[in-house]
């Protein structure tokens, strides 16, 4: 293991990987933070190139690919509220108001390095510990993944808004959200009142967009401030002092990112999630977060990027990826010869040591990159607001359409841009309905694994043969209460 | 540095490059001028998803332009299967699937879609013997021992399949039907899925065909009771005929369709594509390595299979259904 270790290592110094990691960064960066542009697809389109390089140059090129896209998704989150997946809605929280306020730089750069803090903890920690996490994943059913997504979304609802009630109010309009469409277990269609385009449920993109960017746009337009900019500058580059203070929230995040990194699938939304709301909590000032708290983008960004090591786990020693972009890389091992299952690290363990490994110098590399990057994204935000805004919803509808080509999804996007103004009006967060709307299809098939496999009997199943979903069933009432009471005082009084 | 930086390579860099340019402009030109995307109506992992990662890294060597694999898993295929039946009859969006999502589900229940009526065969690819799996360790040695214990205790012993009507769910229900004994069918999101169940011990015996499978058996964690097909695959493993399960069973053709009205001249110039990729020696080492056959049989002769399956199916699920 040691042997295979220290000639992996060795293997992966090598100049073409560092070269074509860096291509696969930049690229990453620039298709996902153009929003409708997803790191999928990036990946998708660039697979092939990598069947026809070395193992240990085309493997650690897709994943450049995918370690920059995370980040560059965070760009517009930031910058114009525009998150173009579930895991930069945490991040856009704090981001956005910090570019209000003329820090976007500050925040891009505490996206930067937390995100390559987390990450390159996980990576370490992954290649450390890869068996014990294999046998943790072999535990992780579907009776204690819809536990854990169940305790998530009472957490989410507890710490988000202001308003509890309103918070839960606004989860359970998320889930039903999920529910319309075909159903994912029997096929039976629901909510969708004999119209096609809902045959296949409401798409999640044009709905990122139009709750989140849409009523910042429409707040800037009613306020009238055409002569002024968004925000007058880009403001300082994140201080060393700043980053010191915000290490505990990001240790904090990299290991409870690390510790979702099993949850097959949604690990990056979920952690992400989670790590603001433990962030919040604990925070000696919670009021600060979601008007501008640095801590909040450190904490967001440190725990969804602190999921991609453990998710290479399934991949490495079962050959059996959690989610799409796992699968593109089994695609690109398949080709290579390297078929991952148990066997793998018996018969190419060096190969695969150099590949963590390189994953590890992807992280080091993506801070340069992202250093010298990020001033640039940045000075966007400098624009007049006559002409930032009339691009931002060029963004929008674009970058709604280009992800399917759907002139549906158009209307979906203006519909959810006008709830979202409404929502506003009312004091409505609508962070928990996206929330409650992403996890809802995962959770109910889950739910539904879990009563076909006790035959019927899903609650008795779960007293007699779950223990550890059981036991996380049990807590999260408690720790819904407890949130509730440390962040709002009494539920009764909200 | 560029060891293995073949023509191929650079092949497929102008491709992906010329794709994200194509993607933008919108000129008309001969077929294919844009990305082609390869609709798979099944989650990640399984082997519908490994052999379409081998072909679309390949067919752009053939047709000029990148195939996207796009995974649209859900409602036991007839999510991914509805998105290509009301795609454009243009040759850009194409289904991967195979024949029990194609011509078994019509007879279940009522699709928003008519396979017969709304798909055309591209070509077919390979085709797969399904097998019996339990863990390595199961008390269950033999296929018999696994049907002693499921007639023993009706519903006491857990299957993992791939999705109701699925290619794991349907072997299973005809084996049922065929032995007189019962299962409990638990549904998975995938093969991968399934198959990670087993190893975990939620499930006491899954189906998986050799792609997936073999990695585990060769690794002692897996062990194979039963297999499809007329002949013996492992020398110590019967046959399903062997075991007293008769007749067409457990037999997955992985199918390439267009939905109907796509003009002819783009057919054949799939048909033409596919046909040179089964004799593309690169292709040939990688389904190899992935212990895959390939068999491309053109859209004419699957078409007529395909209607021979329709009315196999028939007969099977008004069996099953008890109509």
């Amino acid at each position: 293991m040691i042997d295979q270790f220290t000639e992996g290592f060795a293997m992966a110094m090598r100049f073409d990987t560092m070269a074509l990691v860096s291509v696969g960064l930049f690229a990453g960066m620039l298709v996902g933070s153009l929003p409708g542009f997803t790191t999928l697809m990036a990946m998708a389109i660039l697979l092939p190139i990598s069947f026809f390089l070395d193992p240990i140059v085309g493997i650690p090129f897709l994943l450049g690919i995918y370690k920059g896209g995370i980040f560059g998704g965070s760009v517009p989150a930031i910058l114009i509220s525009m998150p173009g997946t579930g895991a930069a809605v945490a991040t856009s929280r704090d981001g956005y108001k910090l570019t209000q306020k003329g820090e976007s730089r500050k925040a891009l750069d505490m996206a930067l390095y937390s995100s390559a803090f987390g990450d390159t903890c996980s990576d370490i920690f992954t290649i450390v510990m890869m068996f014990p996490i294999a046998y943790l994943v072999m535990q992780f059913g579907p009776p204690e993944l819809f536990a854990v997504l169940l305790m998530s979304l009472v957490i989410i609802a507890a710490t988000s808004g202001a308003n509890p009630l309103k918070s839960l109010i606004m989860m359970m309009l998320g889930l039903w959200l999920s529910f319309v469409g075909t159903d994912p277990l029997g096929g039976v269609e629901r909510f969708t009142f004999g119209l096609f385009d809902l045959k296949s449920g409401i798409p999640l993109l044009p709905m990122l967009i139009g709750v989140f960017a849409l009523p910042e746009v429409a707040s800037v337009i009613i306020k009238n401030e055409k002569s002024r900019q968004l925000a007058a500058l880009v403001g300082e580059r994140l201080s060393r002092a700043e980053f010191r203070r915000c290490l505990p929230t990001i240790c904090r995040s990299t290991v409870i990112g690390t510790g979702i990194g099993i949850v097959p699938g949604l690990g990056q939304i979920v952690a992400a999630m989670m790590g603001y709301s433990a962030a919040k909590n604990a925070s000696k000032h919670p009021e600060t977060f979601g008007e501008g708290e640095i801590e909040g983008v450190a904490a967001a960004e440190a725990a969804n990027n602190a999921v991609n090591g453990p998710t290479m786990v399934p991949l490495l020693t079962l050959g059996i990826p959690g989610d799409n972009v796992t699968a593109i890389l089994l695609g690109a091992f398949v080709a290579q010869g390297l078929r991952p299952g148990p066997q793998l690290f018996e018969e190419q363990g060096a190969t695969v040591f150099a590949i963590l490994v390189a994953m590890v110098i992807a992280n080091l590399l993506f801070v340069v990159i992202g250093y010298l990057s990020i001033p640039f994204f940045a000075r966007l935000v400098t624009i007049k607001t006559s002409i930032l805004i009339p691009l931002v919803i060029m963004f929008a509808f674009a970058g709604t359409y280009v992800f399917r080509s759907d002139a549906t999804d158009l209307l979906i996007l203006v519909a959810f841009g006008i709830f979202g103004i409404i929502a506003r009006a009312g004091r409505f967060d609508v962070m928990p309905m996206v929330m409650g709307f992403i996890l809802g299809p995962s959770m109910e098939y889950a739910f539904g694994q879990t009563v076909a496999m006790s035959g019927g009997d899903a609650l008795g199943f779960f007293l007699s043969e779950r223990t550890g979903a059981l036991i996380v069933l049990i807590v999260t009432p408690a720790i819904g209460y407890l949130l509730w009471r440390r962040l709002y005082g009494s539920p009764a009084r909200a | 540095m560029f060891r293995d930086f073949s023509k191929k390579a650079l092949t497929s860099l102008a491709v992906a490059g010329a794709a994200l340019a194509a993607s933008l402009s919108s000129a008309q030109a001969e077929y294919p001028e844009k990305p082609i995307t390869m609709v798979i109506p099944l989650g990640a992992g399984g082997s519908h998803d490994l052999n379409a990662r081998v072909i679309t890294s390949i067919i752009p060597t053939y047709l000029n332009q990148a195939m996207i694999v796009r995974l649209t898993p859900g409602a036991g295929g007839q999510k991914g299967t509805q998105e290509v039946a009301n795609a454009p009859a243009d040759g850009y969006t194409l289904l991967f699937t195979h024949n029990y999502i194609d011509m078994l589900q019509q007879h279940v229940e009522n699709l928003p879609y008519n396979p017969a009526e709304d798909f055309v065969t591209v070509a077919r690819v390979n085709y797969a013997p399904i097998a019996v799996a339990v863990q390595a360790d199961s008390p269950y040695q033999t296929f018999e021992d696994l049907v002693a214990a499921s007639k023993e205790n009706p519903g006491g012993v857990q299957m993992a399949h791939s999705g109701n009507w699925g290619a794991l769910f349907v072997p299973a229900a005809q084996m049922m039907k065929a032995l007189d004994m019962q299962w409990n069918l638990v549904p998975y999101q995938g093969g991968g899925p399934a198959l990670q169940a087993l190893l975990s011990g939620d499930a006491d015996v899954t189906m998986g065909f050799p792609s997936s499978l073999a990695a585990h058996v060769e690794a002692g964690k897996v062990r194979i009771l039963a297999t499809a097909g007329p002949e013996r695959i492992y020398d110590d493993v019967p046959t399903f005929a062997e075991v007293g399960v008769e007749g067409d069973v457990g037999f997955m053709h992985r199918v390439v369709l267009a939905p109907a009205g796509t003009p002819e001249d783009v057919l054949a110039k799939l048909g033409e594509a596919f046909n040179a990729l089964g004799e593309d020696k690169t292709f040939t080492r990688m389904m190899g390595r992935l212990g895959e056959n390939i068999d491309i049989i053109g859209t004419a002769e699957y078409d007529a299979m395909r209607a021979d399956q329709s009315e196999a199916y028939k007969v099977l699920v008004d069996e099953l259904t008890g109509q």
